[in-house]
């Protein structure tokens, strides 16, 4: 303010609508909306919604310092004003004189000796304060705290010594301040103390800030620093002051005065004008010289104090109110948020509001959530019915499938794509693949127990099992039901015919015999399918038949009886009519299994491109289809291509390729990147031969990614099975025990580790109380023999059944984890409070601090529920 | 945060030098001059003074500020650098009855500085007391004012502790030199003009400028053409400095009726002071003791001065009421030095 005459702005504290410019006059603004009937011609624009209207101009006051709004609702509009030569006068403006303000107005504080007012602040408490920090002299005071209500004495002055200073005689001028602060220096800015309206924060003097307390002046609290500009108190944290010097603002806690608690970033050029923002916490503004822009530093989440060990968080931004011109100075808006009035040198004014930043946030379920201001905005995912599955958020369907128990299903393996909803093609493929890899390896295991190195085979997925093919034999086969040779040569091979099973086709053995396969997709309805497998293996009887049968079944499409008459006018005939019908019509078919069907009949033999190329044939069809048909040059040629599209894809069809090996880990991976899907990724990985896939760190990450996700949803008991059923696939992961519950008397374990002390395992059982082995416990250490400790609530010594001690049954099996005898019931379970060491069982424990917040044990005041954090979340996967 | 309350000294960190422009030589250093008094934002300067006496003008001035001074035979430059030492109070004791300037600060620093030889030359201004030391004279400064004042040496605008070396030139301590009273050495003389202290907006500057100029610069060949000497009662005194953004003014009372209203800052009670002006002969730079020989007699009445040391003679301001006593107990002083 100091500098020239820069017109600075100040809102009026009790009308909203109300401000005053000051620069050589005081003139007085309503702001109101744009375009309004209440706007005059004369209004002046602020923004696109509002505008200003002049109502008074007072221009009584020359030589304006600064200017304080008297803070009282009445007399309304009564300013103080400081001027060059430290006379502070009470002005108004717009009012008509009332009597309220008439005793005030043109009153003048004039302090003994002259210079330059600096500050002024009227006191929170009492209204008739005004505090004034004047420029130093070399024998009076820089603070002087006047009683606007004291009236003239006439004593203080002797009539004789007054020559140079002006009216003295209207009887209005008060020489004698209330308190006089601070010798021999100037003081640049003060602000009274909202926490007591005693004290006083001056800055300025000899290099400090110094609060003094008016009750006694004597004592006084300062610290030596530069930043003696501006002082300003937080209004939402009044312990907390900023300060400036030059281009950088200093944050004090007057709670912790000794040094600054953190300075914000200089800036190059001098500081004008600091200012909190009165409706939005630990918003501060600050302007520098000959600049158009606002800086804005919110520290909304700066802990005060912080250690001086944390850096403060504190976001800058800046703002730009009015497009170029250069911003003499602002004002926030003493109660619409972020709103601020800024005003240019030549006295251009806008008004302006701070954007606020949006912050986001995604819950762990679909839901979106923004926050702007003091609004917050949720965005749900649409859950309605009508919504189709496949449009569903895979965090959705992850979230139905893992309370569905998809991939728990160990025993039908293929069954996992019914619990994932049975909708995805791929997963279908995915787990009637994994099915095959388990089914063949398991009977391999039982059958050749010796043979571990096909059993890693079926682990490693079609493509390097027919890679490995040794000894293929070519044969021509009939049509079967007639003796005619057909021209095509057909493949065969150990390799190939494992190929077939995990395909699905066949099921086991020497033997190639398809049969229960077409049973199987009669009875899911799969015709067309069907009667292409039926084609492939040569039969087109069969064919025909299952065509037929299809056609008269319930909802059967008639047209397959069409199909089936095509069918059997087949010949092997080169330029028959037949063949040359087909092999244009076939494209016309659009069931893809009808397709092929003629395209591998109209096909030379060895050119089975229509076949195999045809992608909505499944993959495991074509590759089954490859198997019989291509030979040992052709297939591992064709089996490389398609996998590497499939990986390309993302296409868990392709699995059946790649099998569970580092190939089948990049498909995945593809896959996972795609949909997001670690669900699905981490169950099919853990069904790999044990070891190396689960090593992949990808599958690792897939696999925590999983868990940190359940956790995330609060399934802890979906997390907890997960992790069984991961445990019980891959050892590894099993975590050792860490902890133990010790015996008080002779300390050790209490636990019952049958390889550790299957002697006293087994001593003990002769102690055992020989009644209902239900009911009888263990209650004393097995070591020492010595009481374990009590409950708190039911008294009784705490203790496990005896019964179902480990080491009595061969229980461990591989068993459904839900029939899996337990050690103890969780109601039995030793549970203590880490705070105050009282505890008991579980179950006790649990009932009691439904009801009570106090440890149970009397006398103690512990609140130990409230001491576990996850104590009072509640699973929400809990049946 | 100190429990004790002492006084604080700051060396303050101008390096400073005194000239002096004959009369005659004025118009060849108005360049410069304007430029400091006028145009602070265009020079580094940062401590500016300037005194106009019927024998020169007295500069005052930082190393930054001498250099827009001409090299002339007219410009006398007193050998030594010198440096400001500023008391400021300690503690907000809002108590007392203080009295003004260099009164304030006699006993404390002033006679300490005699009593140990050292030279100091007086700057009195509207906002505060300068005391100049020769820098050459900063231990023994810092020596004997260490155990009165908490001296502070400012850097960059901060003021750090600095720490007394604990050296001596070699003059013994006077012993209880207390109550004998300083004999007064030099003439005394009391113009009967009277002076006004005071300041002005610095905001508000540029609109006196012409009318500070003509004051500083032209008043005296206009006025005194009439041959008024010292000795018909009125002398020619302006002083103006502009120390660390502070104006500073000193006029007799005629001058400042030329000024206009409300520009200059002038006290409630209006005071008024009367010069008192010591030596006959240039003093020079190197006899100490002439400050506190004036000084303390007033302190020990307890009437506030003002103390302007000059290149060639030392002005003393007091208050008009008190003129009569303090010359009364000067000439005492005077008697018995005698």
């Amino acid at each position: 303010m100091s500098s020239g005459y820069k017109p600075d702005i100040l809102w009026s504290p009790h009308h909203a609508d109300r401000y005053v410019i000051c620069d050589t006059e005081l003139s007085l603004y309503r702001i109101g909306p744009a375009g309004s009937s209440e706007t005059k011609a004369g209004a002046l624009p602020l923004s696109e919604e509002t505008a200003a209207t002049l109502l008074a101009i007072n221009s009584d006051t020359p030589y304006m310092k600064c200017v304080a709004w008297y803070p009282k609702q009445e007399p309304e509009c009564l300013l103080a004003v400081g001027q060059a030569n430290g006379r502070v006068v009470l002005t108004s403006l717009g009012q008509s004189h009332n009597s309220k303000c008439k005793e005030l107005v043109g009153k003048e504080l004039v302090p003994k000796h002259a210079r330059q007012c600096n500050t002024l602040a009227w006191n929170p408490g009492d209204s008739n304060w005004l505090a004034a920090g004047l420029d130093k002299h070399r024998a009076d005071f820089s603070v002087l705290i006047w009683d606007i209500s004291s009236k003239f004495s006439p004593e203080a002055v002797p009539a004789e010594k007054v020559r140079l200073s002006g009216d003295v005689d209207s009887g209005l001028v008060v020489t004698k301040p209330l308190y006089e602060l601070g010798q021999n220096d100037a003081c640049l800015s003060l602000c009274w103390l909202p926490r007591d309206h005693q004290k006083l924060l001056l800055a300025g003097m000899h290099r400090n800030l110094a609060i003094f307390d008016l009750r006694n002046t004597s004592q006084k609290t300062f610290v030596n620093t530069k930043a003696i500009q501006g002082v300003t108190v937080d209004p939402h944290f009044q312990d907390r002051v900023a300060s400036f010097f030059e281009g950088q603002v200093a944050i004090w806690d007057l709670r912790k005065f000794e040094k600054p608690v953190f300075t914000l970033t200089e800036q190059p050029k001098p500081l004008t004008k600091v200012a909190w923002c009165p409706t939005r916490m630990g918003l501060l503004a600050t302007l520098t010289r000959d600049s158009n822009i606002i800086r804005l530093y919110d520290m909304q989440h700066t802990p005060m104090p912080f250690g001086d060990e944390v850096e403060p968080t504190i976001i800058e931004r800046s703002v730009q109110p009015c497009s170029e011109s250069i911003i003499s100075s602002f004002a926030w808006h003493p109660s619409a948020q972020n709103r601020m009035v800024v005003v240019s040198p030549n006295r251009v004014m806008n008004d302006f509001t701070v954007f606020e930043r949006i912050s986001l946030a995604w819950s762990s379920t679909t839901a979106l959530m923004w926050a702007c201001g003091r609004h917050l905005y949720e965005c749900t995912e649409d859950a309605g019915q009508g919504v189709a599955a496949a449009e569903k958020d895979i965090a959705t369907k992850m979230r139905e499938r893992a309370q569905s128990h998809y991939g728990h299903d160990t025993v039908q393996v293929w069954r996992n794509h019914v619990l994932a909803g049975g909708d995805d093609p791929q997963l279908r493929s995915l787990w009637y693949t994994l099915h095959y890899i388990l089914h063949c390896s398991y009977t391999e295991n039982v059958e050749q127990k010796q043979q571990s190195n096909k059993q890693s085979l079926i682990y490693s997925g079609i493509k390097n099992i027919v890679k490995s093919s040794s000894g293929t034999t070519e044969t021509r086969r009939c049509w079967s039901g007639s003796d005619r040779q057909t021209d095509v040569p057909w493949y065969h091979s150990e390799e190939r015919s494992l190929a077939l099973q995990l395909c699905g086709w066949i099921s086991r053995g020497p033997d190639i015999d398809v049969e229960p396969f077409l049973k199987s997709l009669e009875q899911e309805g799969e015709w067309e399918r069907a009667a292409a497998v039926a084609l492939f293996n040569l039969d087109i009887r069969r064919a025909i038949q299952i065509l037929n049968k299809g056609a008269s079944a319930e909802k059967g499409d008639l047209n397959l009886n069409v199909v089936a008459m095509a069918l059997s006018g087949y010949t092997d005939e080169k330029n028959s009519l037949w063949r040359e019908m087909c092999s244009s019509l076939r494209l016309q078919l659009k069931k893809p299994y009808l397709c092929v069907m003629f395209a591998f009949l109209t096909s030379e033999p060895g050119a089975y491109d229509a076949v195999l190329y045809e992608s909505r044939v499944a993959v495991r069809d074509r590759v089954a289809f490859a198997c019989m048909f291509l030979n040992d040059a052709q297939l591992p040629r064709y089996i490389d291509k398609l996998a590497n599209e499939m990986k390309e894809a993302g296409n868990l069809e392709g699995i059946l390729l790649t099998g569970l090996t580092k190939d089948g880990v990049d498909l995945m991976e593809s896959y996972v990147d795609q949909t997001g899907d670690v669900q699905t990724a981490s169950f099919c990985m853990l069904k790999g031969s044990p070891g190396e896939v689960l090593k992949d760190p990808r599958v690792q990450c897939w696999i925590e990614n999983y868990r940190n996700l359940l956790d995330a949803w609060r399934f802890w008991h979906k997390r907890a099975e997960f992790d069984i059923h991961r445990s019980k696939l891959d050892s590894s992961s099993k975590p050792l025990a860490q902890v133990f519950v010790s015996c008080n008397f002779c300390g050790k374990s209490i636990s019952y580790s049958c390889s550790a002390m299957p002697h006293q395992g087994r001593g003990f059982s002769q102690y055992g109380v020989s009644g209902s082995p239900t009911k009888s416990k263990v209650t004393s250490c097995p070591g020492c023999r010595k009481p374990l400790p009590r409950c708190a609530l039911c008294l009784m010594n705490m203790g496990t059944p005896v019964s179902s001690c480990p080491g009595t049954g061969k229980a461990d099996e591989k068993a459904d984890l839900t029939r899996d005898k337990k050690l103890a019931q969780f109601n039995n379970w030793f549970t203590w409070c880490h705070n105050c060491r009282h505890g008991g069982h579980a179950g006790h424990m649990l009932s009691w601090f439904r009801d009570h917040s106090e440890c149970p044990v009397s006398a103690c005041t512990c609140k130990c529920m409230q001491l576990d954090t996850t104590g009072n979340l509640v699973p929400s996967d809990s049946v | 945060m100190r429990r004790r309350k002492r006084w604080k000294l700051h060396i303050l960190e101008h390096s400073l030098k005194v000239a002096s422009i004959a009369k005659e030589g004025i118009q060849i250093c108005t360049h410069g001059l304007i430029k400091l008094a006028f145009l602070p934002s265009k020079t580094r300067c940062k401590f500016f003074s300037l005194t106009e006496t019927p024998e020169d003008y007295t500069i005052i001035v930082d190393e930054d500020g001498f250099k827009e001074l001409p090299e002339s035979e007219y410009l006398s430059v007193a050998e030594a650098t010198w440096l400001a030492l500023n008391v400021v109070s300690g503690g907000g004791n809002a108590t007392s009855s203080q009295p003004i300037g260099v009164t304030k600060i006699a006993k404390s620093v002033i006679a300490p500085l005699a009593d140990h030889n050292i030279s100091v030359f007086m700057l009195s201004t509207y906002q505060t007391d300068f005391i100049l030391v020769r820098e050459r004279d900063l231990p023994m400064v810092m020596h004997t004012l260490s155990s009165e004042f908490t001296l502070l040496r400012v850097v960059n605008g901060e003021a750090v502790a600095a720490n007394s070396t604990g050296v001596t030139n070699g003059f013994v301590k006077p012993k209880l030199g207390n109550y004998l009273p300083r004999p007064i050495i030099h003439p005394l003389s009391s113009p009967s003009n009277m002076f006004c202290v005071t300041s002005l907006d610095p905001d508000t500057l540029p609109s006196v400028a012409t009318l500070l100029m003509d004051v500083m610069f032209y008043s005296g060949g206009a006025k005194e053409t009439g041959g008024q000497s010292e000795d018909s009662g009125h002398i020619r005194f302006f002083s103006f400095s502009l120390i660390e953004g502070y104006i500073s003014l000193v006029m007799d009372e005629q001058t400042t009726r030329r000024f206009p209203n409300n520009v200059l800052f002038t006290s409630a009670s209006g005071e008024l002071w009367k010069m008192v002006r010591i030596g006959g002969q240039p003093l020079g730079f190197d006899e100490c003791g002439i400050v506190a020989q004036i000084s303390e007699p007033l302190a020990t009445a307890d009437i506030p001065a003002y103390y302007i040391s000059t290149f060639k003679f030392d002005h003393a301001l007091v208050p008009e009421e008190n003129i009569q006593s303090v010359i009364g107990a000067l000439r005492t002083n005077e008697s018995t030095g005698q």
